[in-house]
């Protein structure tokens, strides 16, 4: 390849053929080659980011009559809430939540014996295959329809439901979506509220909570007087005391 | 009692085939890349099991870096006439005019400090110092805008504004970008695409809150957070 034959030159006769090989040395071509390839290397981003789409509520005034009720018995608010250390960085995040309406006395004074507010630490999602934390939180209250996903998943992992896999795959996203939907099954509405100190990973890990747990109703709220009240009274025990929901 | 003959080998070797490989690896990095862009403090994202790509085109990134400053990066079409640069200067020009107006003020620019603008990936500079700081060289105004290096000065001015006959100059900004001649950046942000907010996971709550308010009070419902993929499997 690097070898040049150089044949015949001007010369009259046939007899004087002289045979020249050029012998180039690609050494300090590699060595360029090897810095280039160096810094594309160093300056380029492989992996590309994700994101998380979410959409919240207009700030508009609506008519009582348009609101739309969430019934009691759906509904879970989950608080966020993280220790901060003397530089404001989050250090350790804790959730709290509660089912139904915060419990509000007739004399509007809050009463946590009515409904009671759970607190639990951030925990890994999984331990040993089985789900716990803000994961077992939202199963447990989802779990029909997150029976009917697993059902379903394990149907596209055999590749049953259509005969090709792109068939097999956009019938999965519909009929996934059909049963996030579904009406006639229980399913919890999730408002996620958090503090001012709450740190920016704890609201990403719970909104990725309602993708994995096939929530198709949740919101992202403001912080309402009531729960800063209440969890201040939880506060006042200290955590641990009072096993949390195992 | 011969002598052992020593034989004579040449040691060059062939760096022919080696440097095939080489060019054929750098041709790969360089249509593959997207160079990463430079912003004024490095972030790491919370993960996610979340599938969705960013978007390379059409996209405002929000940067909230720890201590609240925040940052707008623009990112424009393929497409040449709204190319990056193009819709930056465009972008300067219109959020300038709204901020004399809003704000009574006079700042106007020199071509060569809208040029300058229009090449820098991401800014975060109150507009009453924006002049000043187009006219710095490249590295002191790198620095400028360092949270680390200049806590105070570094980021746009945003506060808890609602009312948007007086935008703050987080409020111009967005405005400005959804009004652009560009009608796909308008599309995206509609469709909840064209904003993406990206902070450190150790970043608390009341500084995104803050953003998240003001896109609010825009009307800008849609956006997205930006997430590393999360390994583990679900």
């Amino acid at each position: 390849m690097a070898q040049i034959e150089t044949g015949g030159d001007s010369g009259k006769g046939k007899s004087h053929q002289k045979k020249m090989s050029i012998h180039v040395d690609f050494t300090p071509m590699v060595d360029m080659n090897m810095l280039l390839i160096t810094f594309f290397m160093l300056c380029t981003t492989m992996i590309k980011s994700q994101t998380l789409q979410i959409s919240l509520p207009t700030n508009e005034k609506v008519e009582k009559e348009q609101q739309n009720k969430v019934k009691q018995s759906e509904a879970i608010t989950v608080i966020l809430d993280s220790d901060v250390n003397a530089e404001g960085v989050p250090t350790k995040n804790y959730l709290y939540y509660y089912e139904g309406m915060p419990p509000v006395t007739e004399e509007g004074q809050i009463d946590l014996a009515l409904n009671p507010m759970k607190t639990e630490e951030f925990l890994p999602n999984e331990a040993n295959g089985a789900a716990q934390g803000m994961r077992k939180i939202f199963q447990d209250r989802n779990k029909e329809v997150v029976n009917r996903i697993n059902e379903l998943k394990a149907k596209w992992k055999n590749k049953e439901l259509a005969s090709t896999e792109a068939a097999n795959d956009s019938v999965y996203q519909a009929r996934a979506k059909e049963i996030r939907n579904d009406s006639t099954l229980k399913r919890p509405v999730v408002i996620i509220k958090a503090t001012p100190n709450a740190s920016y990973e704890s609201l990403v890990t719970a909104l990725d909570e309602m993708q994995i747990n096939s929530i198709s109703r949740y919101q992202i709220d403001r912080i309402s007087h009531n729960d800063s009240v209440m969890m201040m009274a939880v506060k006042g025990i200290p955590y641990g005391q009072e096993p949390a929901e195992e | 009692m011969g002598k052992v003959k020593i034989k004579r080998k040449s040691t060059l070797i062939d760096m022919t085939a080696m440097s095939d490989v080489t060019v054929l690896l750098l041709t790969f990095f360089m249509l593959t890349s997207t160079f990463l862009q430079k912003e004024p403090i490095t972030v790491i994202t919370p993960s996610s099991v979340s599938e969705i790509k960013v978007p390379t085109a059409n996209l405002v990134t929000v940067l909230v870096a720890p201590k609240g400053n925040v940052f707008i990066s623009l990112a424009g079409d393929k497409d040449s006439t709204f190319s990056s640069e193009n819709m930056r200067a465009e972008l300067i020009k219109n959020v300038v005019a709204e901020y004399n107006r809003v704000y009574n003020k006079n700042v106007s620019l020199t071509t060569a400090e809208v040029n300058t603008f229009a090449k820098t990936n991401m800014f975060g500079v109150s507009l009453a110092e924006l002049k000043g700081w187009l006219d710095l060289s490249q590295e002191q105004r790198d620095a400028y805008i360092d949270p680390a290096k200049n806590p105070e000065k570094a980021g746009i001015p945003i506060d808890m504004n609602q009312d948007l006959s007086k935008p703050n100059e987080f409020q111009i900004w967005m405005r400005a970008i959804y009004n652009s001649s560009n009608p796909n950046i308008e599309g995206a942000i509609k469709r909840g695409e064209g904003i993406a907010i990206k902070a450190d996971k150790s970043t608390t709550y009341d500084k995104i809150q803050v953003v998240m308010d003001n896109l609010q009070t825009m009307k800008m419902n849609k956006f997205s957070l930006m997430t590393a993929l999360k390994s583990e499997d679900e």
